[in-house]
Parts: structure tokens; sequence; C-alpha cells
């Protein structure tokens, strides 16, 4: 019995979740960031902890971290000094990518810089086959002369990257020991360790990355581990990782690239345990910040996955939790075209100067001023607090377009809130159009601080009947680590055809990665509950271009039984395109193991019941919407007990989000303290 | 009367919403490489007239923006609901623009009134033919390009009209291909009509109507403000294709852009005659017709990201094509390869667009992507096997304020490659480089982007190699502003041995064990002044192997000793260079230069008048005559006028025909 702690870090706060198992209740807090003294906000938070809640550092029995790091090194374009080693002949693989630039119709359009410029770029000798076989000899001579240019040029690290390594990473391996022994100094990252795909782009640019924010993470988890020691915190920290995930830090000191995208996959981690507790399973998740919005599927309480998903301006190529981010958030501002059309981003006010209303400098009107000035802001403090928003900043910048408009003020206010919806409507549907399914058919979960100020709304806009309000809509994502299973996934590209045949050698290769899973779990991880191995294949019929994912049965694999395979392919087919051919062969491009250990999940003690049904009211609010001023009741958070029946439009206030509840939708708070909301009839 | 213009950006919104939805669903569930890698596929929703409010902007190609279904639609002439029109043929209605594109077309009804369609296109592997794949330059009339229909119904009343299904697959290469894109198409025209309806619910179907309506003033107010800041003004530009068919001559496109306030027209007179070959581009002679405004959607989007993207655009522009031209050719010239006719349309404009405003416009882009597929044998398994190795495509021309990108991009931003070892497992080819072509951008104060260079080895007899679109072999991607011409493409058999053959523009042959094949694309043009580039970039471009070490000196007036740049002798060396002159407007390089040195302005002038003058059946005859006869340098219109006099002479039969036209 002890206390678990999630902690995640936000560009403006860094998020605590507490679990008491003893006393089976959570608890939540944020902490302002501290950029210029990295840690003082976790000793801040620890002390916070230990002071309101009792938990003393030897009494945590889990901590763990998501961090941004990772992918602020990639956007800032601030990590390592890298060389990068490619096949002769190749050295362009990262600087063509895959071709197709950002924006098809704009002659102007381009990529964001490599992460490896070409003078740090070397072709060496060598040759592997697609099919394994070595073709040419490494070129030692050329791999030394590679190393001390790069040195020259004051590298910190080599990423080898080979054409066909993912099938025999022989030369890769054999450059990399050449280096270790020319150059101790540099670290050394391999294409077929990092993540051995086939597809010589992706694979290399996942292995630059890693390499390109190993230093910077690496010192970050040693200051992490030493200052929670420093502080007599005896577990050993977990990192959250991009697929959902948990991992020993010491683990993610070289495993870097599998914790880029932790804070978004742990925020919808989080976001599917409070669903699947709440009941619900098929859910649409939206966390709105200031100057995003992160969007995800879970269905069956199950997150998506993908490869492709998006860092800054780059793709990363290993199975992530499936996030799609649109550039609309609480700070997106209002603008008026030549047309005279009113226009709601792409341009965003961020957190620094942040919306007009925060009083921080900003003048440009934005989203957030919008609701300030329709009054469902500025009532309440916002992040525990910190800060009070100024309804006349936002209503001084929302003037700037209510003249040009030929609008009141409030009318303009209104009006960039249905602009805004309507562009995140197209956000949503594209979103949901890539996965084939109805936003009707699902619940809106919207979290983050921005999310239920909009969410409802946009919720509306996408014709959703069922919406819910987790009970601490600001600390989902540090609450997702907590609830997060420790896991890892290993790759083997097979590129063999799905028949009898070839049935040796998948049970083989299968063998093969389960042991690697295992040694990982167990020794690596030194996990000791049970092992959960999951497959997918990566399949398709021959000579179709791309694959589809299909999940296969632990059985079937381990027997290496085809036929069973070719049909699982078969029917996940169907299941997508309406049809299959079961006269084709179908072809394994990838076998995958997902190897899980499964984390403790916290239970939760219900909410007091409710007494009466209609909660008290704090007082009601002038709020203007559907062009005109209404009274509606504003309730505390905190004040709302299981149970408690309201309804739209109202207001809902609490330390981190304001809640904003549009008219024909029934409120009810469950047992769990989250608030449902279903449309009328 | 015009919706406020909330409302109006809400419903562009959600029609957009619509047309991304249906793309997605395409994209989701179609089957053929076209579709899936290569993204030939446009979505459109189009008001109750049947031109385009709407397009996706994230997926597929960029040609059909402007769309007008309005004479294709008609030709069938009675919907109902639950009806689907489809046609591939390029003259029934100037829709479809080659045979292999299929465009198909949903009306969607409400009380009784057709409201809007879905719509769209998707490029088949084969519709069958005289050539697999059905294009090749080398045909010369329409009906070698594979089986066409004209405007007909595809569904009926939602039921399948399965017969004339039945005739495409019985005529076509692919069968399972083409059904297999046809059926997400389908969805896809599904998925639009439900998202359609979702709008009728939210907004009234009166609102979406006059909206629809609206969407296109507002793309049309857009294009007329860019006008605007455009100067007013008369701007010619030509530009040429190598080869008007194998073994050819030069094909001119040529263009006057006469600006004037918010209006402008585009008078395409000066082009080339209908060819006897595939590159002709089938407009029917509509002056808005999308194939020629392609380049002006790219010219538009750059200057105003915020464009709406709809057939309001090409209200503000009239294009003048003549009739038995290149740009408006008879039934039933063959179209099949446009492609290649419209990669210089779109060049054609952005030049003539350059020389309207030249701050704020690029050099030209390389101009030619090359599709490259390969038609052989696996000699583990004994199957024929035909894949589509990678686009070799070439970087975008220098810009305002930035270099080309390299390898790629301008109006070949939407084609993606296939990864070197996805076809290394399929295909049994290995390839010896794929990488950037050093050397190859025009140097410039912004320095064109660099082409792509590609190698295989071959090692199966009588393997067939097809790479369309093969151009820009001889005349260059063209630099602006003291900018230079990028370098042209290639394409060789063996290069480096003994029994090395310079292919260049042909675009099929066969290569035999041990062949290696390079392809080499065209470079982007330069823009400005190489000589007030900053010699730290010229350095790092060096450094990168971007320039070669000589051009250096050569091209940018910079000295270099090694890594470290001779500032002193590279202040003297470019005191000496600066051009006493202002530099032209355009550098074109050798080949157009010496070309045009014999085909001046006034003798391509003479040519035009003279074959204008004919009957259309003889006009490629009497162009291949007059090209062949001129051959000095200096002739001028009097050599061209003795020339076709000449010709007569030779043929009196021709004279008493051509006169009795």
């Amino acid at each position: 019995m002890g206390h678990r702690v999630g902690v995640d870090i936000g560009g403006t706060f860094m998020d605590f979740c507490l679990w008491d198992d003893e006393r089976e209740e959570m608890h939540s807090l944020k902490v302002l960031t501290t950029p210029d003294r990295p840690g003082a906000e976790l000793l801040k938070g620890l002390s916070l902890l230990q002071e309101r809640y009792g938990v003393a550092p030897e009494s945590i029995t889990s901590f763990v971290h998501g961090t941004t790091v990772g992918i602020n090194t990639v956007i800032q374009r601030k990590g390592a000094k890298l060389a990068l080693l490619t096949t002769a002949e190749f050295e362009d693989v990262i600087e063509l990518a895959r071709l197709r630039m950002p924006e098809a119709y704009s002659l102007f359009s381009r990529r964001g810089a490599p992460l490896v410029p070409r003078d740090r770029i070397f072709g060496v000798g060598g040759r592997v086959l697609a099919n394994g076989e070595i073709e040419a000899p490494l070129d030692e001579a050329s791999v030394l002369a590679a190393v001390e240019k790069a040195r020259a040029k004051g590298v910190e690290g080599i990423v080898i990257a080979f054409l066909n390594a993912y099938r025999n990473p022989a030369q890769e391996e054999a450059a990399a020991a050449i280096v270790a022994r020319a150059a101790p100094e540099l670290f050394v990252f391999r294409s077929s360790e990092v993540w051995p795909v086939i597809r010589e782009y992706e694979r290399t640019t996942t292995a630059l990355i890693n390499g390109y924010v190993h230093p910077k993470i690496r010192d970050y988890l040693d200051r992490l581990i030493e200052t929670l020691r420093g502080q007599g915190v005896t577990v050993e920290p977990l990192i959250t990782k991009s697929n959902g995930g948990v991992m020993s830090a010491a683990l993610g000191r070289r495993n870097c690239v599998g914790m880029v995208l932790s804070g978004t996959a742990s925020g919808v981690m989080g976001a599917a345990w409070v669903a699947r507790e709440a009941g619900e399973c098929q859910v649409i998740t939206l966390d709105i910040g200031g100057t995003s919005a992160d969007i995800a599927l879970v269905v069956d309480g199950q997150p998506q996955f993908g490869v492709g998903e998006k860092i800054g301006d780059l793709p990363l190529y290993i199975p992530s939790v499936a996030v799609s981010s649109i550039g609309d958030g609480g700070g997106s501002i209002a603008w008026v075209d030549g047309y005279g059309v009113l226009k709601v981003g792409p341009e965003s006010a961020g957190s620094t100067p942040g919306p007009a209303c925060y009083g921080r400098g900003g003048t440009r009107p934005t989203i957030t001023d919008a609701f300030a000035v329709c009054g469902f802001l500025g009532q309440h403090d916002l992040a525990y607090g910190a800060f009070r928003p100024d309804v006349a900043l936002a209503r001084q910048a929302i003037a700037t377009l209510a003249e040009p408009l030929g609008l009141g003020l409030e009318q303009a206010a209104e009006a960039i809130i249905r602009i805004a919806l309507s562009g995140m409507f197209v956000e949503v549907n594209k979103t949901v159009a890539r996965y084939g399914v109805d936003p009707r058919d699902f619940s809106l979960l919207t979290f983050g601080g921005a999310g239920p100020m909009l969410g409802c709304f946009l919720g509306r806009e996408l014709g959703m009947r069922r919406m819910l309000i987790p009970a601490r809509p600001g600390v989902v994502s540090a609450l997702g680590g907590l609830v997060a299973d420790v896991k890892n996934d290993f790759i083997r590209t097979l590129f063999a055809d799905a028949v009898p045949e070839a049935s040796e050698t998948l049970a083989a290769e299968a063998e093969a990665l389960l042991a690697r899973g295992e040694d990982w779990l167990r020794n690596d991880q030194k996990f000791a509950g049970e092992a959960r191995p999951g497959w997918f294949a990566d399949m398709r019929y021959r000579g179709q271009s791309f694959e589809i994912e299909v999940p296969l049965d632990d059985a079937d694999v381990r027997a290496g039984d085809m036929a069973l395979i070719a049909e699982a392919f078969h029917r996940a087919h169907e299941g997508i395109y309406a049809f299959c051919d079961r006269d084709s062969v179908a072809q394994i491009v990838n076998l995958r193991l997902v190897m899980s250990g499964a984390a403790q999940k916290p239970f939760l003690r219900p909410l007091p019941p409710a007494d009466a049904a209609p909660p008290t009211a704090e007082r009601n609010l002038r709020v203007f919407f559907d062009d005109a001023w209404q009274e509606v009741p504003l309730y505390a958070r905190a004040s709302l007990r299981a149970g408690h029946r309201f309804a739209g439009p109202c207001v809902v206030a609490q330390d981190d989000t304001t809640a904003c509840i549009p008219p024909g939708f029934a409120a009810s708070v469950d047992r769990m303290g989250n608030i449902l909301l279903e449309a009328a009839e | 009367m015009a919706l406020d213009k909330i409302t109006l950006q809400i419903l562009a919104n959600h029609t957009r919403a619509a047309a991304e939805n249906m793309a997605y669903t395409l994209y989701r569930t179609a089957h053929s490489t076209f579709v899936k890698e290569t993204e030939d596929f446009t979505i459109q929703i189009l008001d109750a007239q049947g031109r385009t409010c709407a397009v996706p902007a994230d997926l597929g190609a960029t040609w059909y923006a402007g769309l007008d279904f309005g004479k294709a639609i008609p030709m069938i002439p009675d919907y109902e609901p639950g009806d689907i029109g489809f046609t591939n043929d390029p003259y029934s209605g100037f829709l479809a623009t080659h045979t292999p594109d299929l465009v198909i077309w949903k009306p969607i009804f409400h009380d009784g009134e057709i409201i809007c369609y879905c719509s769209g296109h998707i490029h088949n592997t084969d519709m069958g033919g005289a050539v697999p794949a059905s294009l090749s330059r080398a045909l010369t009339e329409v009906h070698q390009e594979g089986i066409r229909f004209r405007p007909s119904k595809l569904y009926r009343k939602g039921v399948l009209n399965q017969e004339l299904l039945d005739v495409m697959m019985t005529n076509v290469r692919k069968p399972e291909l083409n059904i297999g894109d046809l059926k997400a198409f389908v969805g896809a025209m599904n998925t639009g009509e439900r998202k359609v309806r979702e709008m009728i619910a939210k907004f009234g179907a009166a609102t979406l109507k006059q909206g629809l309506s609206d969407l296109l003033d507002y793309a049309e107010h857009q294009a007329r403000e860019i006008l605007r800041s455009i100067p007013d003004g008369e701007y010619f530009f030509a530009d040429y294709a190598d080869e008007d068919g194998p073994d050819g001559f030069p094909a001119r496109l040529a263009v006057t852009l006469r600006i004037q306030g918010d209006s402008a027209v585009l008078d395409f007179t000066g082009s080339d005659p209908q060819l006897t070959s595939s590159l002709n581009v089938p407009t029917g002679g509509n002056p808005h017709h999308t194939l020629m405004l392609v380049g002006v959607y790219y010219v538009l989007y750059s200057l105003n990201p915020n464009l709406l993207l709809n057939y309001g655009l090409v209200r503000a522009f009239h294009c003048i094509l003549p009739e038995g031209s290149m740009v408006n050719p008879q039934f039933p010239a063959a179209v099949g390869m446009r492609s290649l006719s419209c990669a210089r349309l779109r060049s054609l404009l952005i030049g003539a667009f350059g020389l309207a405003m030249p701050e704020r416009m690029p050099a030209a882009p390389a101009g030619s992507s090359s599709i490259v597929n390969v038609m052989t044998h696996d000699d583990s398994t004994g199957e024929a096997v035909i894949a589509a190795v990678n686009p070799v495509v070439g970087g975008a021309g220098g810009m305002p304020h930035g270099d080309g990108t390299d390898g790629s991009g301008a109006d070949a931003a939407y084609l993606k490659n296939t990864p070197i070892e996805i076809t290394e497992a399929e295909v049994p080819i290995r390839f010896r480089a794929y990488g950037l072509a050093s050397g190859t951008g025009g140097a410039g104060r912004w320095r064109g982007g660099l082409a792509t260079r590609m190698e295989f080895e071959v090692f199966t007899p009588h393997t067939r190699i097809t790479a369309r679109n093969r151009d820009r072999c001889r005349f260059q991607a063209w630099g602006i502003l003291g900018g230079k011409a990028g370098k042209p493409s290639t394409m060789s058999l063996n290069p480096g041995r003994a029994d090395a053959r310079l292919l260049n523009n042909i675009d099929t042959f066969t290569a035999n064990p041990g062949d290696v094949i390079r392809i080499v694309s065209p470079g982007g043009g330069g823009r400005g002044d190489p000589l007030l580039r900053e010699p730290e970039r010229v350095l790092q471009d060096v450094i990168c192997g971007y320039v070669l070490p000589e051009a250096a000196r050569d091209d940018y007036g910079v000295v270099l000793d090694g890594e470290r740049i001779d500032l002193a002798a590279t202040e003297a060396l470019r005191a000496e260079r600066r051009a006493p002159a202002a530099l032209p407007h355009f550098h074109f390089g050798e080949a157009r230069d010496a070309y045009e040195r014999i085909w001046t302005a006034e003798a391509y002038g003479a040519l035009t008048r003279i074959l204008a003058g004919l009957p259309i059946h003889w006009r490629f005859f009497v162009k291949h005559k007059l090209m062949r006869a001129i051959t000095a340098e200096g002739g001028g219109a009097a050599a061209v006028d003795a020339a076709y006099v000449a010709l007569l002479d030779s043929l009196p039969h021709m004279r008493r025909q051509v006169s009795a036209e």
C-alpha cells in the first residue's frame, strides 16, 4: 500500500496526479514550469504532495513521468550534432524523403530542414541485397574515413542506416564496431536496432530522431533519477512512451525515440481509462490546449495505434497511439480578410503572450477572448488560483474586429466561436474519415485546459449525442501514466507469402521475437507479473503497394499456421474494402510483437451521493449565445456529487478548466465525478 | 440574396469537410497504386450547374479545382435519385481529359430538385487500347487509347449498370484493379451524399444552394483581388516541349497574358497546331477549361494561401484557344500524353506571370516528372512482373526568398516515390544510385532545385522499360532575373561503358541482363544574379556537393581555397564579372538560344500564320516539312515563306487541296 504518482509536463504547467492506494482517492495539482531551473518544479510538486496529502517520498510505490523534452528538442531543432552513414550513392535518402511536399498547391512549399545536413552525411561502400545476401563487402576504409570527417566536424554521435539492413544487419553492426573502436567518445545508433522495418527513409528517420534527442533525454533522465533519489524516493521511475506504455527511465536513456510522443499518448491512455470506467467504449477524445487540439479515437475501449504520426514537421514511424493534431486552440487568433470574411487561425497567440484576457501582453483577439466576452470566462479563477481572465482586455481585443465586421461586440465574439468550431469540424471530420467511422456513433471526451470550454459546442456541431467531461480534465495525461502497462514493440520484416511452405520460417521468427520480448520484460524491465504478447502482421496481397495491419492470434503465430493467418488477413481486408480475394496470395511484410505487462489499475472510491437531484448553483451568470444575453447557472465542480442532474445552458467552473454546456443537453454526475451530457431528443 | 459572411465561412468549412471526407474514404478503400501512391485522383462538390465549389486540400492531384461539368452532365437527359453518371471520353463534354481518367458524378436530390453533385476522377491503370496502360506519345488517334464511354449512367436509381461495366471490364487489361477502385470511388460518392444531407439538415436546402453560389463569388473575388495587385499589361511568353512526337521537332506553346484591372485574358494563339501524336490537350475551346488554368491555380495559391479552390477562380480568366491547335485539338486527335504538354503549360504560365510581377514569382521548376515502369520476369518464380518504379522528379525554381527545393517541389509537389527497398523486394532489379544530382540546379541569387538521379540494373532478358513524360532533355528549365537555367534531363543505357546509348526522350525501350539505366531529371531554374549570392551559401553548397567546385568560380564568382572563402579574390572576381547592363529577364540556356536564332519570333510568326491558314489535317505535316527545310540562322519570316512556296511547288496536289479549303 502506498502512493502512486503520475507527472506530466506541458508548456506552462507540470501536472501531478496522485493515487492513494490506501484511501482509494485521487488528487491532482499543477505547478508552473520553471524553464530556467529544470527540476525545480518537480521538487515543488513533491513537497506540495507531502504538505497537502501527506505523501512521504519513501511511500511512493510507483512514479511515472511523461516528458516533452524529446518533442521540444525536435521542434526547436536543438538536438545532437550527428553524422549519418548511408550506403554509398544513396546519401540523399532523408533529403528526398518520400518526395511529396506538405502543400500541394503552393510553388513555395518546402519540408522542414533534415536533422542532419548533407555535409555530415557520408556514403560508405558495401551492399546488402533485399534477400539479405551481401553483394559487396563493407568498405572498412570508407567507414574509417567517414568517422574521421565526422569527428573533424565535431559531431556528438553517429547514426548508421544502410540499404536493406532490416533484412541483414551485419554490415551496420560491423560499421558500428569500427566506429566504437575508432571514436569511442561518440555514441552510435543503428537503424537495424532502433526499428528494423522495411522502407529506407522511414527507418533512417526513426534512427536519426533517436540519436538526435538522445543526449538531451539521457541527461534529463539522469537528473530526474538523481533528483528523486535525493528526495528519498526509492522506487525506480517509469517513463511514458509513444506506444501508450511505460518503461524504466534507465531504458529510456537509449530507447529515446520510443518516448518522443509520450505526453500526447498518455493523454489518450488516461482518457480511454476514464471512458472505460464510465462505461463508454466508443469514444473520440479531444485534448485542447492553448495552441493545438489533439484528437484520438477509442474503439471498444482501446486507443488506436498507427505509424507516421507527426512530430513537428517530421514523421515518426514507430507504433504510436494515433493522435491527430490540429492547429486550433484557445489561443488561435481571429482576423478579417479582404472580402470581409472572418477567419480564425492558423496563427496562435500560444502561451506567450497568450490570449488578451490573460493580461500577459497579448492584444489580438483569440478564441479564449471570445468566450470571455460572451461571459463564459472571467467568472472564476483558473489554474488552481493562478489567475483570473480579464474580461475588459478581451473586449478591447474583440472590438478591433467588431467594427470591420459591422457587428456588436458580443455578436462578433459569438461569430468567432462559430467560425472556430466550423474549422475544427473540418479537421475532426478528416480524422474520423481516415478510420471510416461516423462521429455520431461515438461519445466525445474533452479534456485539457480549453477542452471542456470548446468541446461541448464542437460535439454538438458534429452531431454527437453523448459527451463526457472527466473529473480532472487538466491532469488526464498525468493520470494516463498511472494506468499504463509496461510495453515494448518488436518488429521483423519477413516479406514472406502466407503459404504452408513458409510456416516454419514464421514460427522461428516468432520465437526469436518472443525471446527478445521476454528478455526485455523480465531482464530489462524486471517485470514479474503476467507477460502478455500481442501479435500483429502488416499484410497485403502480393503486388499491392500498401499493407493493412492484421491482429493475429498468439497460438496461430507460434504454430506458424499460415492458413489461419491468411484467413485473418482476408477478413481484415474485407472489413476495410468490402471485399477480399481468397484466390490471391497473401503476403506478410512485417511481423510485430507487442510485449506488455499489465499495471495494477487504480480503484477509486465513489463520490458521496447527492442529497437532491439538482445541485445548488453558486450564482447566475449572464452569458451571450444564440445572439442574445441569457441568464445561466454557474456550478462549482467541487460542489457536485454523484447523482446530481442539471441541464444546459450552464457553466461549470473548476480549478483547471471551465466547462461550457450548451442548451439541449442534460447533465448528470456519475459516481467517479465525471459529468455525462446527453442530447435531449 | 447572398449569405452573410459569417455563415459563408462556416458553409465553406462544412463543404470542404464533405470533400475531405470523400477523399479520405476513397484513399482508404482504393486498391491501385495510382490512387494509393501517386494520388492521381480528385474529388469535388459541384453546384447544380456542375461547377466545382469545393475540393480537398490534403489529398489527391491539383488539376481539377476549377473543373466544369456543365457540358457533360446534360448529355444524360434525365436524372433520378440514386443515379451516378460517368464518362472517360475526352471528346464528350470535355470533362475527362484522357481515357484512363474515369470521371463520375452523383446528383443529390432534395424535394425532387438537384441541390448539388458529388464528383471526382480516378486514373485507371489501364483502359485498353493499343498499349498497356493506354498511354503512349506514339499514338495518333483517340481510338487507340482504349475504350471510351460517353456520359452514361453507371447506376440507375441505385442499381449498378452491370452490362456497361461488363463492357468496360472485357476491354481493359487489369479489370480487378479497375473494379476495386471503382467500388471505392462509388463509396466515396455515397459518403459525399451523406455529408451533403447533413449540410441540408443544418443549413437548409435554400441556404446551401445559395451558399454554393456564394462560394464561387468568394473565390472569384480572391482571384480578382490578386489580379488587381498585378500591373496591367500584355506579357508574351513561349515555352517548348523538346519533341512533338517520336523523333519529332519541338512543340511550341505560347501565351499572351493580358491583365487589365481585375481580369485577365490568356491568348494561346501562336501555340503549335494539333499534333499527330498524343501530346494534345483536349479543351473543346472552353475559355475556362481547367487544364489551361492549372498554372493559374498555382500562381494564385502561392500568392494567397487562404485561397478558396473552386470554379470561381477561373471566372476572372478568359482563354483564347485556337481551333486545331495543341490546346484545342479536333476529334479524333490522340490526347493520352497531355500530361507532358500540361507540364509545359504550367511553366508557360509561371513564366508569363513572372514577366508581370518578377518580384513575386519563382524561376521555372524542373518541369518533367518521368513515370518509370518496368515489365520483366522474376527468374525465381518465372512470373511476369509489372511495377511502377519511382517517378524521377526535379527541383523547384529559385524562389523570391529562398532556393528552389531539391529533388521535388513546385508543380510536382504532389508526387510520391516508392521506397527502394520495397521495389528491390518485389522486382528483380537492383538500384545503383538514387539521390540528388550535383550541379544541376540553375545558378542564381537563389539557386534552382537539384535534379534527382536514379540508376538501376536489370537481370532478366527483354525487360521492357517505359518512362512517360520524358521532356526537358533539350530545352532547360529557365532562370529569371539573372538566374541561370537548370541543367537538362538525360536518360541513358550503360553510361560510361563501351555499349553506352543515350536515350533521352525515348519513352519505351528494352534492356537486357547487365544493362544499367540512368535517368537524371532536369534541374530547376535559378533566380537573381548568382554574383549576389552570399559566398557562405556557395561554400556550403560546394561542401554539401550541391554545387560543383568549379561552378563556384565559374557561375558564382566565388574563389575557394579548400573549405575557405578567399574574400578578397572573390570581391575582385565579382567586380570584374559584374554585368555592365541589366540582365535579361530570362536565361534559357544554349539549346533554346540556338533554336531561337533560327526560329526567331518573326520566323515563328510566319510559321504560325501559314499553318493557321491550312486545313487542320495538313498542319502537322507542313510544320514538319518547314522545320526540316529551315536550318540556317537569320532567315526570318522571308525564309519561312520561301520554304512554304517551295513546298507548294514540289507538291502541286497539295496546292489544289489547300486552296480548295
